[in-house]
């Protein structure tokens, strides 16, 4: 079984952001980690090949050169190798684009099922790995919480729907994203941590996938950042005050009624 | 690109969701400023009712009313979706950044080509400009977003980020035929929906969120009598769901549900930076806490310090009376 994991790498949620003075860049401290999603993505593909031995396990992101710290995590985690498609000069963050990147890459690797997380911590997009499917013309479950892959040819997932569940059965090749539920990501030995130092990762150019530059730079972005700025902050917290739980209770329902204009 | 805005409607339980009249809500203000249509697109088996109902807030309704749509599935939905889209041309369509709004509007920008802003809180119109709002990195970040002019722009939006206007418009219904055959890749096997009857969490105007200090699942009771009283739901902390003392649907967080509630009131809530993350966009948050130090007294309107378990008695009460008299 041939399969791919896309991830990406994304500031930690503890992580200083600073808009810089041209209110159109972000400066994030040095705090990265793999996105929390993801990592059941990886583990679910780890978990595949403990029952499919000869499976390939590649994983692939997008991005800067630091990035591949992220796929390091990866391989420690299990997988047997990692891509970068190297975004230097590309600078672009329009999901649209990104999803014809990966695409490409799992076309040109070939696969039978690809795994992503549900969404990036970051931006909560959601976006890309319902867009790769649509791309690559394979079917989409989003947000699994269990997944049965029973032979190579066919899977059954279990995957959240607006207040319920549903248990979808589907063909591969296909593509899953992940979400938490699904299973316990792994904490890599340190075994897999010395082989993860030592993995060579290729950084891919995205135009050596058969994509013409003009349809991935940032000029070919369809949406555009006017600009950045904090969110509002909250006035300070008001203690309610009282001598017995019974009057702080009313004393808060008053002001949630004439002052908040809550209730 | 015309300026007309489409709006895909979702429905619950035989219902118009809230998410989808908020859109139209703010789809009318956009095209009454443009002089241009707002469609609204409602598809399933058996909704003429729920189109005749949508007439008084839109221009335009389109019902794609066939019994192999009754349930949603992103193959047959997105094809209507798409094909309306190429027929009406509108210039922005919009959805709810819900569970179905974030499995089929990706994949349907990926169809069309088009440009997609999900996630977003909010809109402003300025010129001929339409900014999109869209929090990042949890909040900590506000951004500004244009989709390029040409593009047929698509745009999800968490429930709860603009109010429901009542209009009565009386717009058109437009009764659609569309072909839309399903994936045979994708077999469904079982459907359960029993959690629909509940007020979805993402949706609802009220949520009152435990967390470790509640002690036991067992105490959760009372938050549910609260959240009935009030129309609400229950949330909950991670280190609640991760104890098994509540679903992961009532998580409220970075790595649960996104928030947003007219009030928010948190019961034994540290209000760790994963918490607030996912409900710092509440309008009113209260938080009761035995400790006056708890960092969710930073992001709360109103704090309680006191042990929950003497409040909640009387907060029930209260809200109780407080309920009775509107
Ligand atoms: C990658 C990652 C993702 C995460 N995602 C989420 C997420 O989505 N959602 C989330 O909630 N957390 C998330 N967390 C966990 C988060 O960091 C906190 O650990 C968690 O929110 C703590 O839950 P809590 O507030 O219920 O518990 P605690 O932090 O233990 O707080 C309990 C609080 O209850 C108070 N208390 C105790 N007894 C009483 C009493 N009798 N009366 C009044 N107050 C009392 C205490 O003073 C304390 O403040 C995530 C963590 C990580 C690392």
């Amino acid at each position: 079984m041939n399969i791919i994991v896309f991830i990406k790498q994304v500031a930690d949620t503890e992580a200083r952001i600073l808009i810089k003075s041209d209110k159109k860049s972000l400066e994030i401290e040095n705090k990265y980690n793999m996105n929390f999603f993801d990592e059941f993505a990886v583990e679910e593909a780890i978990r595949i090949k403990e029952k499919f031995k000869d499976s390939l396990i590649t994983v692939c992101t997008y991005g800067t050169k630091k990035a591949i710290e992220a796929l390091r995590t990866a391989i420690a985690m299990g997988v047997d190798r990692a891509f970068l498609l190297d975004n230097t000069n590309l600078d672009n963050d329009d999901p649209l684009i990104i999803a014809k990147i990966l695409s490409s890459f799992a076309k040109k690797e070939g696969f039978d099922l690809i795994l992503c997380g549900r969404q990036a911590i970051d931006d909560e997009n959601a976006n890309v790995g319902a867009m790769v499917a649509e791309f690559l013309n394979i079917p989409h479950i989003s947000a699994i919480l269990k997944l049965e892959v029973i032979d190579d040819k066919k899977v059954k997932a279990e995957s959240e729907l607006e207040g319920g569940r549903e248990v979808i059965e589907a063909q591969l090749p296909a593509l899953f994203t992940t979400q938490k539920g699904l299973n316990e990501p792994r904490v890599p030995l340190i075994t897999g941590v010395m082989k993860a130092m030592k993995a060579v990762i290729p950084a891919i150019d995205p135009c050596s996938l058969g994509i013409v530059k003009e349809d991935i730079d940032t000029k070919a972005s369809k949406i555009t950042v006017l600009s950045y700025e904090p969110p509002q902050s909250r006035p300070p917290v008001k203690v309610i005050d009282g001598e017995t739980p019974e009057e702080k209770v009313k004393s808060l329902v008053k002001a949630l009624k004439e002052e908040a204009k809550a209730l | 690109m015309s300026k007309d805005v489409l709006v895909f409607i979702e429905c619950k339980e035989g219902t118009v969701r809230k998410a989808s009249l908020e859109l139209l809500s703010k789809g009318k203000e956009i095209t009454e400023k443009f002089s241009s249509y707002l469609y609204a697109v409602v598809i399933g088996y058996q909704i003429k009712g729920i189109a005749e109902g949508l007439k008084s807030f839109s221009d335009k309704v389109i019902a794609v009313d066939n019994e192999s749509l009754k349930d949603y599935r992103w193959d047959t939905y997105m094809t209507v979706l798409e094909q309306l889209i190429k027929k009406y041309t509108p210039g922005m369509v919009f959805g709810a950044s819900t569970i179905t709004g974030k499995d089929m509007f990706p994949r349907l920008a990926a169809r069309l080509n088009g440009a997609i802003i999900s996630d977003a809180v909010g809109i402003d119109l300025d010129g001929e400009n339409v900014r999109i709002k869209k929090p990042l990195f949890g909040g900590k970040i506000i951004s500004w977003v244009v989709c390029k002019p040409g593009s047929t722009s698509l745009i999800s939006f968490r429930p709860n980020s603009f109010s429901i206007e009542k209009r009565s418009l009386n717009g058109e219904l437009i009764e659609e035929t569309v072909e839309a055959p399903r994936d045979s890749r994708l077999n469904i096997l079982s459907i359960d929906k029993s959690g629909s009857k509940k007020v979805d969490i993402q949706e609802a105007d009220f949520i009152i969120c435990g967390g470790r200090g509640m002690k036991g699942p067992e105490n959760f009771q009372i938050l549910e009598e609260i959240a009935d009283i009030m129309g609400g739901r229950v949330g909950a902390s991670r280190a609640v769901v991760d104890s098994k003392w509540r679903e992961y649907d009532d998580q409220v967080g970075k790595s649960g549900k996104t928030v947003s509630p007219k009030l928010y009131i948190g019961c034994g809530v540290s209000g760790a930076l994963h918490h607030t993350m996912g409900m710092d966009t509440s309008k009113v948050i209260v938080a009761i806490n035995k400790d006056p130090n708890a960092p969710i007294f930073q992001y709360a309107d109103y704090g309680i310090v006191d042990d929950l378990f003497n409040i909640l008695p009387f907060l029930k009460e209260e809200l109780k009376r407080a309920k009775e008299e509107i």
